[in-house]
């Protein structure tokens, strides 16, 4: 994702394929059967959702041992 | 019929003890354990009745076998207890019996103790079984057994002895009568480093005590949870479940039990099993089997906990328990959290033999729910998104979550309803007890199966455990 975006716009992300400012949006994202709403940059031609490195080893990691069946 | 799991398995003749072959067979939907012994006849014992379907309660597992055993193959499964290298998992919890003495003398106990025929064993001796349960096994939850032990006063010492060896989850199971009348002296095991407390509770009505522990209860099993609160000490409520006594009070004790949250974290009930103590009613009838567990929660709670929340285990056998773990909001709502019985991609730990999976496996399991849009235009706060585009995996009622307000309320606890279906002398199936990741350390320092070493014979003979009790 970071290697083809550039910064710049509202987010400071640019779809480097679509060449259009990442917007913040609603996204749901699912584990296992628990669906999360969160606002992150997403472009809105492609669709395209940018997940910044310190939420996926942060919380996004912190909800995947919560959520992990033993 | 689809039978996923193997038919053919081994047992024990209820008598004699010896080693015998067992089958289990399905019919209508109820199963049954079928063993025949040369010298004492055949043997039928229900195992299973009605939904979910046992032939959908699966959850393989590679087998892993122990690196360090203690007991040598020789007599075959299962006498070679110590563990054994032809056992399939490790350890996740041991057991050790810190005495004998007991200040109840309760219809039921597996222990079958408060004979006061043996010396409590002296802390040297407990260390040096924990070190070399801890060599054996690594470092896995500890629970502090007995009898009693908290008629030790010593137990905080034992407490902080475990947590030198290496044990860092140190639970106390207890019958709670010193915890309600000795505040101290749960402050004390907790500075000592006590993580939880493994409480003996059966029920909200002091009948279901009398019956199955001699007296009205009820009001020192409350204290003790408050001074466990206060103490900073969590609890593990533990039900034994006894048909006709208390089985249709599952739903009352859900109900008290989140009343009693956050110092409850959860309840684990344990239907009984003809070891040790018990009432005297060995048939089928008084058997109260998993899966009507599972369907007497969701009727008795009314729809608060469900079958579907219900899982296999990832550690033992998936015919020894199951499990739900739920976020508990504020006002008494429960939300399952985790797979649940319906999740295909948690049928499975190929290669993984129950060990937690890697992060890196769990990570592709983040995904976009499948029916529901990518994203929404223009954007919404998330507390105004709707259920109304929830897909088909999302749970019923339930809307998508805050990840802030997840992790917060997490923090603060979350609850956990489990069952284990012990094993005994009737109903024992081999293939279960390899699976078994519970072990008691032996006052000679074995490890041994839970349910292999409470096994009693029809006659009282012990398979393992022997009168002279934890302090020889």
């Amino acid at each position: 994702m970071t290697e083809e975006t550039t910064s710049g716009g509202e987010t400071g992300w640019i779809c480097n394929l679509c060449k259009v400012p990442l917007e913040v949006q609603t996204i749901r994202l699912q584990y296992s059967r628990t669906i999360f709403a969160l606002h992150l940059p997403a472009c809105p031609r492609c669709g395209m959702i940018l997940i910044a490195e310190e939420l996926a080893t942060g919380k996004m990691a912190e909800a995947e041992q919560i959520l992990e069946d033993k | 019929m689809d039978r996923p799991y193997r038919n053919e398995t081994e047992s024990l003749c209820p008598v004699c003890l010896k080693r015998i072959r067992a089958t289990r067979v399905f019919q209508g939907d109820e199963v049954f354990l079928v063993k025949e012994c040369g010298d004492h006849g055949p043997f039928r014992t229900v195992i299973w009745r009605g939904e979910p379907p046992m032939a959908e309660w699966r959850r393989p597992k590679e087998p892993v076998r122990p690196e360090v055993c203690y007991g040598a193959v020789d007599a075959g499964c299962p006498f070679d207890c110590g563990l054994c290298a032809a056992h399939e998992q490790l350890p996740c919890s041991v057991l050790i019996e810190v005495t004998d003495r007991c200040n109840l003398h309760c219809a039921v106990c597996f222990a079958d103790s408060g004979r006061g025929e043996t010396e409590d064993p002296p802390l040297a001796r407990i260390s040096w079984l924990l070190e070399r349960a801890m060599a054996a096994a690594g470092p896995c939850n500890l629970q502090l057994s007995g009898g009693e032990p908290t008629l030790r006063d010593d137990l905080p010492d034992i407490v902080d002895a475990a947590r030198r060896i290496g044990y860092s989850f140190i639970q106390v199971n207890t019958n709670g009568l010193r915890l309600a009348t000795d505040i101290g002296y749960g402050r004390w095991l907790r500075a000592a480093g006590l993580s939880s407390v493994f409480l003996q509770f059966d029920g909200v009505e002091d009948e279901i005590y009398r019956l199955l522990r001699g007296r009205a209860l009820l009001d020192l099993k409350l204290q003790a949870v408050r001074n466990c609160g206060e103490a900073g000490l969590g609890v593990v409520l533990v039900p034994t479940l006894v048909k006709s006594v208390n089985t249709g009070s599952v739903g009352a004790i859900v109900r008290q039990a989140l009343q009693l949250a956050p110092t409850v974290r959860g309840i684990h009930f344990q239907p009984v099993s003809y070891f040790g103590r018990f009432p005297e009613q060995r048939g089928d009838e008084g058997r109260f089997t998993l899966p009507e567990l599972m369907r007497s929660l969701e009727e008795q709670t009314g729809g608060l906990v469900r079958v579907t929340d219900f899982s296999p285990p990832g550690c033992e056998h998936a015919l020894c328990s199951f499990h739900a773990t739920y976020m508990h909001s504020a006002g008494g709502r429960l939300r399952p959290i985790g797979a649940g019985k319906g999740d295909g991609c948690c049928s499975a730990d190929p290669g993984a033999g129950g060990v937690r999976k890697t992060v890196e496996t769990v990570s592709r399991r983040w995904s976009l729910p499948s029916e529901a849009p990518r994203f929404f235009r223009p954007p919404l706060p998330a507390e105004n998104l709707c259920c109304d585009v929830s897909g088909p995996n999302t749970i019923p009622g339930e809307g998508p979550l805050d990840l802030d307000l997840f992790l917060n309320e997490i923090a603060a606890g979350s609850f956990t309803i489990s069952a284990m279906a012990f094993q005994d002398a009737e109903n024992l199936d081999l293939e279960r007890l390899r699976g078994c990741c519970i072990s008691v350390v032996s006052p000679d320092g074995m490890l041994v199966p839970f349910c292999a070493y409470n096994l009693t014979g029809r006659e009282g003979r012990g398979l393992y455990r022997r009168r002279s009790g934890p302090g020889q």
